[in-house]
C-alpha cells in the first residue's frame, strides 16, 4: 500500500489508506464485540460461585458509626452531581472538593433482618474493614445469604455448643441434615409423586367410566379399592416425611449478625455454610466445584432467583432431542426427494427457494402457528376425542412440550434440508452411476452409496437445526415453556414420558428470571451464569458442526480427485 | 446356501423395497413441503374470518296471534323470544323450534301504554300504562336440568313491585339502574325531574328519592341518562342538544349546547349507542355520529362520522355489547353499521318501518313483529364488525379522545372500554427498531466484509470469519438481556460518553491512520492484513478516553446531566431502554448474518479480474472500489436484505430491551413496540377466534410476507450474481 510523500493529505486520502484503516477497524469492532460479550458473561458468570472473602465493613452513616459484613461486588465513580442528588445529609462536606466519588456495593445479605440485601457504601465513608476469620455465610432456603458470627448450636431447645465447639458441631450437623435433605427429596418426588399421579388417574378413570356409561358397581368399587390402597400408601409415606421433617427441624444455631443482634437459623432452613475467610484458595477452588455442582443439579428457590437450574436444562435437552428425533427423518427425506428424485425444473428450484427463505422467517410466526394449530386445532381435537374426562382443563389442548418440540421441528427442518442438499449435491454422479451400473437399484444406492457418503452433512444439519432450537425462545414462549414446572416430562409413571406436561428452558429462565423476578440485583449473577451455560452449549454445538464440515470438505476433496 | 427359491424371490424383493423407498420419499419430501405450505394456509385461514363480509339473512317466518306489540326483545341465549303488547300480556316465545311457539304467557294486569327497557341492564324493562304510571318488569331465563334435559323456563318478575313511579305528562323519560342506584329521569318539556332511589334491592320497594327539578332553556322532546347515571343528554326535533352534569342532582350543570342539524333541518332518529357517550343522530338518509369530548374549554359535542343511505331513515336499532347499530330505513331495508370502524356492513330488507324490531343481546339475531302477527327472524353473522383494512391502518376517532389517532390498546381492566387496533404503532415501532438496528450493523458488517475478503491476511481471516459467524448462533434472549440489563444501565449512567464515543471513534482512526503512514514502509509492511488486529488496542482505548472524557463533556456542553439538556432543550424524553440500546444490541445481532453473506460475495469475486485491474496500474483501493465492489454488489445487497428480515423479526431483543410501549416517535431515546414483540406478549392472553386473536395472526402474517419477501429477492439476486460469476 502507498505510503504518504510530500504531496501530503490530498494524496494520501487518494490512496485508499484511511478508508482501509476505517475497515480494518469494522473487523476490530466485531472482533472486540465478540470477544467482548463471551467475555464478559463467561466473567460475571464464572465469578458467582466463587466464594469470595466477607468483610467487616465499619462506616459512617447519618446515625453514626455502623457495621455491616458483605461481600464486595463492584465499585463505580460518580459525578458529584448525582452524589449531592443521591446524598441525604445536609451537612455533607467529606465529599467537597471531589469530581467524583468512588462507590462500593457490598451483598450485606440477612434479607430478613435488615433488608435490603444489597448495600451501596461510598468509600469515603469507610472507617476501616475487617476479615474477621470466624464469620458464617449461611445459604438458606429462604431470604438469601445469612452473614454472621456463630454464637451457639441449639438442639430441641437446649444449647449444646456455644463458641468455637459450635462450628464443629455445627458444620457435622449440617452433613446429617443434608442426608435428611437429600431423603425428603427422594420422598416426595418418588412415592409421594407416584401416589398423587395414581390418585389423579384414578379420578379421571372413574369421570371416563361415568361419561362413557360403564360405571357399574362393580367398576366403581374396584377404583375405590386402588384408591384405598393408594390411600393408605400415602398415610405411611406421610408419617415417614414428618418423622424425616422433625428431625431435620431439631437443630438450630444462633447467630449474632454484624451489629450484635442474633438471629437463630432452622438446620432445615440451611442449604449449605461455609467460612470463606478460613479457606484455603483449594478449599475455595472445591467450595467453586461443589457450587457449580448444585448449580447444574438443583432445583429453583425463591421464585428462580436462587438455587439451581436442573429443570430448566433438563427440559431443554428433552425438547431439544425429541425434537431431533422428529426433524431428522423429515428433514432427510425432503433433502433426498428434492435431490434424487422430484424432476429437477422450475417446480423444484421454487421449493428449493421457499425453503431456503423459510429459515429466514422469523421464529415469532412459527409460535403463533404452533400454537393455532398444534396446540388449540389438533390439541383440542385430541382432548375431545381421548379425554373427555379431564375437560374442561385440557390435556393436549394446551401448550406443551409435544408441541414445542414440532414446532421447533417446523423450525429447524429447513437448516436439515439445505445441509443434507448440500451433502448431496457435493457426491460425484460417478459414483451413483457406478452403482447403477453394477445393477444395484436405485434404493440400494442410496442405502449403501449415497446416504453413508452425506451422513456427515446430515449430522452437520441436525447439530445445526439442534443448536439453533435450544437457543430459541420466542416460540416457546406461546407452545410451552413455563417459568416453573411443578414435575418434570420425565418420571417414574407409566408412561415415564409426559409429552403434554409443560416445561422450562434455559433460554426462557433468562428471560424470565432477568426481566420479571422482584429481585433482579440479587438474580442477575445467576442469569449470567444461566447465559454462560446455554451460549457453551451452542458455540460447542456450532464449533462441532463447523468442524464437520471441514472434514467434510477435505473428504470430498480426495473423492473428486 | 441360498434356495433356488430364495434366489427367484430376490429381484422381486429388491424391486418392491426400491418402489416402497420411493413412496416413502416421496410421500416426505410432499409431507414437508406440505407442513410448509401449511403454515401460510392455516394463518390465512385464521385471518379470513376478519375480512368475510358481515350478512343479515331470514331464517325463518311465523305467525303469532295478531296484536299492538309494544315491545319486542330477544333472550342473552337467543332461544326466545318476548313480546309485551299493549293488552299487558307478555308472551315468550320458543324461537329455536321448526315452528316457533308461544311457550308461556303472562300478564302484568295492567294495560301497557309504552315500555322503554332500562339501562344498562338488560331483561328490565319499564312500562308505562295509561295514567302514566311505570313499573318496573323483569325477564328471566333460569336453565335447570330435568331428566338430564337442559329445560329454560322463562319466568317474569315485578321486581319493585310496590313501587308506581309516575311519569304522566312526560314527553320522554329514561331509568337507570346499577349496582343498587335508580335514576330516573323524567322529561316534561322545558323541565326534567331528576329522582334518585338508594339501596335498591329487588324483591323490595324503591325507596329514599330524592327529586330535583331541572329547568330547562328550551323545549325538548328526548332524554337520556349518560355513563354511569352521570350526565343528562337532552335532544329536540329542531336538532338542539345539551349536556348536563348530574352527579349532584342538586347542582346539575349545564357543559354543552350544540345545534345538530342545520337551522331549518329535523331530528328523523336519534339513539344512544353502547356506553352512552355517543349518540347517532339522523336526518333523512344523514346518519351522523356526535360524542362528547373534553379539551381545554370543557367539554363540547363533536361530529365525528357520517353515514349516508338512499333513503330517510326511520330507526336506529343499537346493539347491546358493541359499538354497532341496525339503521332502519323508509323502505323497509336494515343497514348493519359499526361505528368506530366507520363501516357499512350489510343490507337486508326486513320489513315494514312500522314493524316493531329487536336485536339480540350478542347480536346475532333480528327479530321483526308485525301488528298482524306475522313475525320474522333474521340471523346476523357478523363476528368482526370493528375491524376493516382502513380501521388496522388509518387514524380513528374514538370516543373521549380530541382528534383521530393511530393507537394500539388491546385490553384494559375498565368494562367500558375499547379496544383499539391499529397497526401503524407497531409497523411503526418495527421499522424503527429494523432501521436504528440497520443503521448500526450495514456499515460494520459491510465494511467488515470488505477488509475481511480483500484485505486480511488468509492465516488471520481463517479465524476472524467463524468467529464472526459464531455470533450469528448466539441466542437473541442472551443478546437481549445483556442490553436489557447490563448495556442499558450504562448507556444511560454514561450518555455523554456513548455519545462522544460516535465523535472520537472515526477522528481518532483516521489519527491513527495518518500516524501509522508515518511510520518506516519496511516496518508497517510486516503488518499489512493485520490491521484488523492491529486497530484492537487503538479502539479500546479511545473508548476508555471518552469514558473517561464523558463525565467533563457532560459539564461542559451539557449542564451536567445530559438526559435533562436532551429533555430542555431538543424536546427528547429519555427511557432506560430505548431504540439507541435496541439498535446496538439487534445490529450486533444482525452483523453476523450481513457480514457472513457480504464477505462470500466479494471474496468471490474471480481473482482474475482484480490481477487485471492492479495488472493496469490501478492502486488496491481503486481496483476495490472500481472492480471489486462494482461486482460483489448485489450479493452484497442481498446481504442487507436478508439483514432487514432478521431485523423486522426479531422477537426477545426487542422484548427485552425496551419498553414495549406502542408509541409512534422517531426519538432515539425512546422505546417501541414491534409485531414480533407484540405477538409475544399477547397472544397467549388473546382469547381464541376474537378479533384481538385474528389480528394477532394476521400481525404474524405480515411479518411471514415481509420477511419472506426480503429473502425471496435477497435469494434471486445471489443466484444471478452466481450465474454472473460462473459466466466471468
Amino acid at each position: 500500500m502507498l505510503s504518504h510523500n510530500a504531496g501530503g493529505v490530498r494524496s494520501w486520502f487518494a490512496s485508499g489508506e484511511p478508508w482501509v484503516w476505517m475497515n480494518a477497524a469494522a473487523v476490530a469492532l466485531s472482533i472486540i464485540a465478540v470477544v467482548g460479550l463471551l467475555g464478559l458473561i463467561a466473567v460475571r458468570g464464572l465469578a458467582h460461585f466463587w466464594p469470595a472473602d466477607v468483610l467487616e465493613v465499619t462506616y459512617q452513616d447519618r446515625t453514626g458509626q455502623r457495621v455491616t459484613l458483605g461481600e464486595r461486588v463492584e465499585s463505580e465513580f460518580i459525578p458529584i452531581e448525582r452524589y449531592a442528588e443521591a446524598s441525604v445529609r445536609e451537612d455533607d462536606d467529606r465529599a467537597a472538593g471531589l469530581d467524583v466519588v468512588e462507590r462500593t456495593l457490598y451483598k450485606v445479605g440477612n434479607r430478613r433482618a435488615t433488608p435490603p440485601d444489597f448495600m451501596w457504601i461510598y468509600s469515603h465513608d469507610i472507617v476501616g474493614t475487617a476479615t474477621p476469620e470466624s464469620v458464617f455465610v449461611l445459604e438458606r432456603t429462604e431470604w438469601g445469604n445469612a452473614y454472621g458470627y456463630l454464637e451457639s448450636l441449639t438442639d430441641d431447645g437446649v444449647v449444646v455448643a456455644t463458641g468455637a465447639d459450635a462450628a464443629a458441631a455445627f458444620l457435622q450437623r449440617m452433613d446429617a441434615a443434608t442426608e435428611l435433605r437429600e431423603e425428603i427429596a427422594a420422598l416426595e418426588g418418588g412415592e409421594l409423586n407416584r401416589i398423587n399421579y395414581g390418585l389423579e388417574q384414578l379420578r379421571l378413570e372413574e369421570r371416563r367410566l361415568v361419561i362413557e356409561g360403564r360405571d357399574t358397581a362393580a367398576a366403581l368399587a374396584d377404583i375405590d379399592a386402588q384408591r384405598q390402597v393408594l390411600n393408605a400408601d400415602y398415610q405411611v409415606a406421610e408419617e415417614a416425611l414428618r418423622q424425616l421433617h422433625g428431625a431435620l427441624a431439631r437443630s438450630s444455631v444462633t447467630l449474632r449478625l454484624a451489629e450484635g443482634r442474633t438471629i437463630d437459623v432452622k438446620l432445615s432452613e440451611i442449604v449449605r455454610a461455609w467460612q470463606p475467610n478460613l479457606m484455603s484458595v483449594l478449599d475455595k477452588l472445591g467450595h467453586y466445584g461443589a457450587s457449580v455442582a448444585l448449580f447444574l443439579t438443583d432445583n429453583p428457590r425463591e421464585a428462580n432467583t436462587e438455587g439451581g437450574i436442573f429443570p430448566a436444562i433438563f427440559g431443554t435437552v428433552l425438547m431439544v432431542m425429541l425434537m431431533s428425533i422428529l426433524v431428522t427423518p423429515f428433514g432427510v427425506i425432503a433433502a433426498i426427494y428434492l435431490r434424487e428424485y422430484a424432476r429437477q425444473g422450475t417446480f423444484v428450484r421454487l421449493i428449493r427457494i421457499a425453503v431456503n427463505n423459510l429459515a429466514g422467517v422469523p421464529s415469532i410466526v412459527y409460535g403463533v402457528f404452533g400454537l393455532g394449530f398444534f396446540v388449540y386445532f389438533i390439541g383440542g381435537t385430541l382432548d375431545e376425542l381421548f379425554y373427555p374426562e379431564a375437560l374442561p382443563s385440557p390435556t393436549f389442548g394446551t401448550p406443551g412440550l409435544v408441541w414445542a418440540s414440532l414446532t421447533l421441528a417446523l423450525l429447524t427442518v429447513p437448516v436439515v434440508v439445505v445441509s443434507t442438499e448440500e451433502g448431496l449435491t457435493r457426491i460425484p454422479r460417478s459414483l451413483r452411476e457406478g452403482s447403477m451400473a453394477l445393477g444395484a437399484t436405485k434404493a440400494e444406492t442410496l442405502f449403501r452409496v449415497i446416504l453413508p457418503m452425506a451422513s456427515p452433512s446430515i449430522l452437520t444439519g441436525v447439530i445445526l437445526a439442534i443448536a439453533r432450537a435450544a437457543g430459541e425462545v420466542a416460540p416457546l414462549m406461546l407452545v410451552g415453556v413455563v417459568k416453573l414446572a411443578p414435575t418434570l416430562p420425565l418420571d417414574g409413571n407409566f408412561p415415564f414420558i409426559h409429552l403434554e406436561r409443560k416445561f422450562m428452558h434455559l433460554g426462557f429462565h433468562i428471560y424470565d428470571v432477568g426481566f420479571q423476578s422482584p429481585n433482579v440485583e440479587a438474580a442477575r449473577p445467576l442469569v449470567f451464569a444461566t447465559a454462560l451455560l446455554l451460549v457453551l452449549i451452542i458455540v460447542g454445538l456450532n464449533l462441532t458442526a463447523i468442524m464437520l464440515r471441514n472434514r467434510l470438505e477435505q473428504r470430498y476433496r480426495g473423492v473428486e480427485s | 446356501m441360498v434356495t433356488e427359491k430364495e434366489l427367484a424371490a430376490l429381484p422381486r424383493r429388491r424391486s418392491l423395497i426400491n418402489s416402497v423407498t420411493r413412496y416413502i420419499v416421496a410421500l416426505g419430501g410432499a409431507a414437508v413441503i406440505g407442513a410448509i405450505a401449511l403454515i401460510f394456509f392455516y394463518l390465512l385461514w385464521v385471518i379470513a374470518p376478519v375480512f368475510v363480509p358481515a350478512s343479515l339473512q331470514v331464517e325463518k317466518t311465523f305467525e303469532m296471534p295478531a296484536g299492538d306489540v309494544r315491545h319486542l326483545d330477544v333472550s342473552e341465549s337467543g332461544e326466545f323470544g318476548l313480546r309485551i303488547l299493549s293488552t299487558g300480556d307478555v308472551e315468550f316465545i320458543a324461537l329455536d323450534q321448526e315452528q316457533p311457539e308461544i311457550s308461556s304467557r303472562s300478564s302484568v294486569g295492567f294495560a301497557v301504554e309504552r315500555v322503554k327497557p332500562l339501562t344498562p341492564m338488560s331483561n328490565y324493562y319499564a312500562l308505562v300504562d295509561a295514567e302514566g304510571t311505570l313499573r318496573v318488569m323483569s325477564a328471566s331465563y333460569p336453565v335447570s336440568f330435568e331428566d338430564d334435559q337442559r329445560v329454560v323456563r322463562p319466568r317474569l318478575t315485578l321486581p319493585f313491585e310496590d313501587s308506581e313511579l309516575d311519569v304522566s305528562g312526560a314527553l320522554d323519560f329514561d331509568l337507570y339502574f346499577e349496582s343498587g342506584t335508580a335514576l330516573l329521569a323524567v322529561l316534561r318539556g322545558d323541565h326534567v325531574e331528576l329522582t334518585q332511589y338508594r339501596d335498591v334491592e329487588e324483591g323490595f320497594a324503591l325507596e329514599m328519592p330524592r327529586s330535583t327539578q331541572i329547568d330547562l332553556d328550551a323545549v325538548y322532546d328526548r332524554v337520556w341518562i349518560g355513563p354511569r347515571g352521570q350526565w343528562l343528554i337532552l335532544l329536540n326535533e329542531s336538532g338542539r342538544l345539551e349536556l348536563y352534569d348530574v352527579k349532584r342532582p342538586r347542582r346539575a350543570k349545564l357543559l354543552s349546547t350544540t345545534q345538530v342539524v342545520p337551522e331549518d333541518g329535523r331530528v328523523d332518529v336519534a339513539e344512544v349507542i353502547l356506553g352512552r357517550y355517543s349518540l347517532l343522530i339522523g336526518q333523512g338518509g344523514d346518519l351522523q355520529q356526535w360524542f362528547v369530548l373534553r379539551d381545554e374549554y370543557g367539554y363540547r359535542f363533536e361530529n365525528v362520522r357520517g353515514f349516508e343511505y338512499d333513503k330517510p331513515l326511520v330507526k336506529i336499532i343499537p346493539e347491546h355489547r358493541r359499538k354497532g347499530f341496525i339503521a332502519l330505513d323508509a323502505g323497509g331495508t336494515a343497514h348493519l353499521g359499526y361505528t368506530t370502524s366507520n363501516a357499512q356492513l350489510a343490507s337486508h330488507p326486513v320489513g315494514l318501518p312500522g314493524d316493531t324490531y329487536a336485536l339480540s343481546p350478542r347480536g346475532k339475531q333480528l327479530l321483526a313483529a308485525a301488528p298482524d302477527g306475522d313475525m320474522r327472524l333474521f340471523v346476523i353473522d357478523n363476528e368482526h364488525p370493528d375491524i376493516t383494512w382502513s380501521a388496522l391502518w388509518d387514524k380513528i376517532w374514538y370516543e373521549g379522545y380530541d382528534a383521530p389517532v393511530h393507537s394500539w390498546q388491546s385490553s384494559s381492566a375498565d368494562n367500558d372500554f375499547e379496544p383499539k387496533f391499529s397497526l401503524m404503532p407497531l409497523l411503526f415501532g418495527t421499522l424503527k427498531a429494523a432501521f436504528y438496528a440497520m443503521l448500526f450493523a450495514t456499515p460494520l458488517a459491510l465494511m467488515g466484509a470488505i477488509y475481511t475478503a480483500y484485505f486480511m491476511a488468509p492465516s488471520m481471516r481463517k479465524l476472524v470469519k467463524p468467529g464472526i459467524e459464531i455470533m450469528a448462533a448466539l441466542p437473541t434472549v442472551v443478546l437481549g438481556f445483556l442490553a436489557g440489563l447490563w448495556l442499558a444501565p450504562i448507556i444511560e449512567a454514561n450518555l455523554s460518553a456513548v455519545l462522544s464515543v460516535i465523535l472520537v471513534l472515526p477522528v481518532g482512526l483516521m489519527l491513527l491512520a495518518w500516524l501509522w503512514s508515518l511510520l518506516p514502509k519496511d516496518l508497517t509492511r510486516r503488518f499489512d492484513g493485520w490491521y484488523g488486529l492491529v486497530a484492537v488496542v487503538p479502539i479500546i482505548s479511545m473508548v476508555a478516553i471518552a469514558f473517561e472524557l464523558g463525565p467533563h463533556l457532560e459539564v461542559q456542553f451539557f449542564g451536567g446531566d445530559s438526559r435533562a439538556w436532551f429533555l430542555n432543550e431538543l424536546g427528547l424524553s429519555y427511557d432506560q431502554r430505548n431504540a439507541l440500546v435496541v439498535g446496538l444490541a439487534m445490529g450486533l445481532a444482525v452483523v453476523p448474518t450481513i457480514f457472513s453473506i457480504a464477505e462470500d460475495a466479494i471474496y468471490g469475486v474471480p481473482r482474475h479480474l482484480v490481477n487485471g485491474s492492479l495488472a493496469l496500474g490501478a492502486t488496491p483501493w481503486q481496483t476495490l472500489v472500481r472492480v471489486v465492489l462494482l461486482t460483489a454488489s448485489p450479493g452484497m445487497f442481498s446481504a442487507v436484505m436478508i439483514g432487514l428480515g432478521r431485523a423486522v423479526g426479531e422477537t426477545m431483543i426487542v422484548l427485552m430491551a425496551t419498553g414495549n410501549t406502542p408509541i409512534m416517535d422517531l426519538n432515539i431515546f425512546e422505546g417501541m413496540r414491534t409485531f414480533a414483540a407484540n405477538i409475544a406478549v399477547e397472544l397467549p392472553e388473546s382469547e381464541v377466534g376474537s378479533s384481538h386473536y385474528r389480528i394477532l395472526f394476521l400481525t404474524a402474517m405480515v411479518l411471514f410476507l415481509l420477511t419472506f419477501a426480503f429473502n425471496t429477492v435477497a435469494e434471486v439476486v445471489r443466484q444471478r450474481l452466481r450465474a454472473r460469476y460462473g459466466s466471468l
